[in-house]
């Protein structure tokens, strides 16, 4: 089932009355195709949540549309929406034996005792619980609920499916082996999947489609893989990628990239929009290629956009070298990066001499330039 | 010499005891596979007995007797071989007075609870214990100790109603009491229930209406009794009637003829040897819930407001209804709680006594007909037949004790904590 949500709003009251009321969404606008395994990725308090909710239909939007296929259920309550919600702490019922847990949905819905119990034999099987049946959810492990959880979301057959933070409750092997398991469970079913996360390496490891939020404001949305190597503006940038990208004070002079006083790139051309008069009165926009203007920047350099090189364009203060067998990282300073730290990942075998001055070229499309003031990315 | 004796002792014990865990180990897999094996896995009734008093005489000895733990562990051969001897620490010889000494300071915690111990001595256990033997003494006299000797006479003649006029009929007392205790506090707790789940629901004036409804529990219930009473009353005499209780006035507005309600005129039934005042029950068992409802809304209100509202919300998209949400999934999550009060409260109900007091009199009604368990044993040490109230306090602790042990069981299968 398609989703589209248009101008999705939420406002929530302010702590003292007089104050603003806080917007949790702001104006949020995203179509999900049907079928796809989309992840809302941001920062705690972006608003990711609000908006699962707001699918569910536990809370209310404030102002806006959610559409699924073509039907308006802004308004709809949530047990007539179709849709099946996995909560982060899973809510299962702990007085009732997992059994019944999963078939509580369908004995709400009145199916025949026979059918529902087979159904629910049948989303066990799905998430593979189904010798776990008879047990009460104290007597299973973080692994096991979450399963029960999908399991119970899943036995109704519903047209979308939530999961709310789903895997921050398990411990990291796990947490590897489960999102893993929900792929696999999506794929089977084909259900149009939303997923709350904060930690983007979950969100690129399954998603279809990521959106990328902050401050209930969506920032991107994209392939994880496209969204990664083309990030819109410094924040998505900064939030994507582990370890995260480097981030230098730059400034443009002359058409030139400097970092400090040493030119990184030379002669850059930045694609610049204009607008375009044709002869019968239609503008449109067109994209050129220019010499970049003298501005201040952000230059952005992925850990992996280094090469090692005598006679590189980028000298930085080594502090101490990480190996890690398939790689390793080369700690370095310096004084214009806003981190206190610039990570550089080298292939294991680069041999490195005993110095304490590296010097690198840089890998060109692993290089973001971005609006110093604005943080929009400019190349 | 001895102590070589004991090391295989031990290690037999131990043996018997891995067998023992084995066993109960097994127990557990049966119990997940009831169809497979269950004409195999059941002991014997005599078995289970012996079983239990064997574990209870264990906790008991455990309980006094604090051993150091390593000495019974028997270490295997091949390690105590390899470990240097003074390293040993299970096998400790002592001298007897070592022993002795060591046996004196693991007991010296007695003496940090014996100001309690002596007290509840002399207050809870003596009394318990004189309570228990004097209901065998038979014709004794309080206050000049005399008695003519041991039997079940008190007992008989308590059970039989034959225990002279001016005290109440125990059977009676005892139906009355059960009565009163099995039908008011379920209701009660329903009720306070639906009022707890009601209250949690609304947010504006919660604080005032939780006020409201805990004040009749800061009310002296001797008092509220009375006034009860005079909801219910007629005053006047029967040829002329000056006045109707509210309650009176209320039903006449549907045509219901005036009913003496507590007075000497009320209503009954006759079953055999027992009389049944149903309109004085009603009067007794209205008192009741209405006056046990302040503290179990307070308690279940308070166990609502702990429930997680997420299985709420999940419930919400499962798509329950408002009572599927109240009994599949609220009273469950509070259900210890609910356990709780009909546990405390069925045992303060079968001791009830200033309420009927307080309704119907110190005759308790008319000639002890609205007589409850306690009630019965005041009457006879007001009397002076002690050996029937002796009597009498030993059946009623064990109708709780009855009552309490099914009460366990049920919850034992219905309440989840």
């Amino acid at each position: 089932m398609k989703i589209s949500i248009e101008h999705l709003t939420k406002a929530f009251p302010s702590r003292n009355k007089k104050g603003d009321p806080v917007i949790a969404v702001n104006d949020m606008t995203i179509e999900i195709p049907s079928g796809k395994l989309v992840g809302l990725l941001g920062p705690s308090g972006c608003g990711k949540s609000t908006t699962l909710f707001m699918l569910s239909g536990l809370e209310n939007p404030t102002a806006g549309r959610i559409m699924f296929d073509d039907e308006d259920v802004t308004t709809l309550a949530p047990e007539r929406r179709g849709i099946g919600l996995v909560f982060q702490n899973y809510a299962l019922y702990p007085h009732m034996t997992v059994e019944q847990n999963i078939m509580f949905p369908l004995t709400n819905m009145r199916v025949p005792k026979e059918e529902a119990k087979a159904r629910a034999l049948d989303a066990a099987r799905l998430v593979q619980i189904e010798d776990l049946m008879a047990r009460k959810p104290s007597e299973l492990s973080g692994g096991q609920q979450q399963r029960v959880a999908i399991a119970r979301a899943l036995v109704k057959m519903p047209n979308v499916l939530l999961l709310d933070e789903p895997l921050s409750n398990l411990d990291a092997r796990l947490r590897l082996q489960t999102r893993e398991e929900i792929k696999r469970i999506q794929r089977e079913t084909g259900i149009t999947t939303v997923f709350v996360t904060h930690d983007q390496e979950e969100a690129m490891s399954i998603c279809d489609i990521m959106v990328v939020m902050k401050l209930g404001i969506v920032q991107q949305i994209g392939e994880p893989q496209h969204i990664y190597d083309d990030p819109n503006n410094l924040f998505v940038a900064n939030f994507l990628g582990t370890p995260p990208i480097n981030v230098f004070k730059g400034k443009a002079e002359g058409g030139n990239v400097y970092i400090g006083s040493q030119a990184v790139m030379k002669k850059v051309k930045v694609p610049v929009k204009k607008l375009h008069e044709a002869e019968d009165g239609t503008v449109t926009e067109e994209t050129t290629n220019e010499i970049i203007s003298d501005q201040e920047l952000y230059v952005g350099i992925r850990p992996e956009g280094f090469i090692y090189d005598e006679k590189g364009v980028l000298t930085l203060n080594v502090d101490h070298i990480e190996v890690m067998g398939r790689d390793k990282s080369v700690v370095c300073e310096h004084e214009s990066s806003t981190k206190p730290t610039v990570r550089c990942i080298l292939d294991s075998d680069v041999a490195l001499p005993d110095s304490d001055k590296f010097s690198f070229n840089l890998k060109p499309n692993k290089v973001f330039l971005f609006n110093a003031e604005t943080e929009e990315r400019i190349l | 010499m001895a102590k070589k004796d004991n090391i295989p002792n031990d290690e037999v014990k131990n043996a018997a005891e891995l067998d023992d865990a084995v066993v109960t180990q097994d127990a557990a897999v049966d119990a997940d596979l009831p169809q497979e094996s269950a004409a195999e896995a059941k002991p014997s009734a005599g078995q289970k007995i012996k079983d239990w008093f064997v574990s209870l005489w264990d906790k008991i000895k455990s309980a006094f007797v604090s051993e150091r733990k390593n000495e019974q562990l028997a270490l295997p051969r091949e390690l105590v071989e390899k470990i240097p001897p003074e390293m040993l620490l299970t096998d400790v010889k002592l001298t007897k007075k070592e022993k002795v000494v060591r046996f004196l300071r693991s007991q010296s915690g007695w003496l940090f609870v014996l100001p309690a111990v002596l007290l509840m001595c002399i207050f809870t256990f003596y009394p318990i214990i004189n309570a228990f033997v004097s209901a065998f003494k038979e014709n004794y006299n309080a206050t000049t100790h005399r008695f003519d000797g041991w039997g079940f006479e008190n007992f008989k003649r308590v059970i039989m109603s034959d225990t002279g006029t001016g005290g109440a009929s125990f059977v009676q007392c005892l139906v009355n009491t059960l009565v009163f205790t099995l039908v008011s506090v379920p209701l009660s707790t329903l009720l306070a229930l639906l009022i707890s789940v009601a209250l949690n629901s609304i947010k504006p004036l919660q604080k005032a209406y939780q006020t409201v409804l805990f004040l009749p529990y800061l009310t002296n219930s001797l008092a509220m009794g009375a006034v009860f009473a005079t909801f219910f009353t007629i005053i006047g005499t029967s040829r002329h009637v000056d006045t109707y209780g509210i309650v009176n006035i209320m039903l006449g507005w549907f045509g219901v003829e005036p009913i003496d309600w507590v007075g000497i005129g009320s209503p009954t039934w006759e079953l055999g040897a027992i009389t049944i005042p149903w309109a004085k029950y009603v009067v007794a068992i209205v008192y009741e819930v209405w006056s046990g409802l302040p503290f179990k809304i307070l308690i279940l209100f308070s166990a609502l407001q702990s429930v997680n509202k997420q299985y709420y919300d999940a419930a919400k998209i499962d798509g329950a209804s408002r009572s599927t949400v109240l009994w599949k999934v609220t009273a469950p999550l509070i259900s210890p709680m609910i356990s709780y009060l009909l546990v405390t409260g069925i045992m303060g109900g079968m001791k009830q006594y200033s309420a009927i007091v307080g309704l119907f009199g110190d005759q308790m009604g008319f000639n002890y007909d609205m007589g409850t368990m306690v009630g019965y044993i005041y009457s006879y040490i007001e009397n002076g037949k002690t050996g029937y109230a002796f009597a009498g306090s030993v059946l009623l602790f064990i109708v709780i004790m009855i009552i309490t042990l099914i009460n366990t069981q049920i919850s034992k299968k219905r309440v989840t904590y």
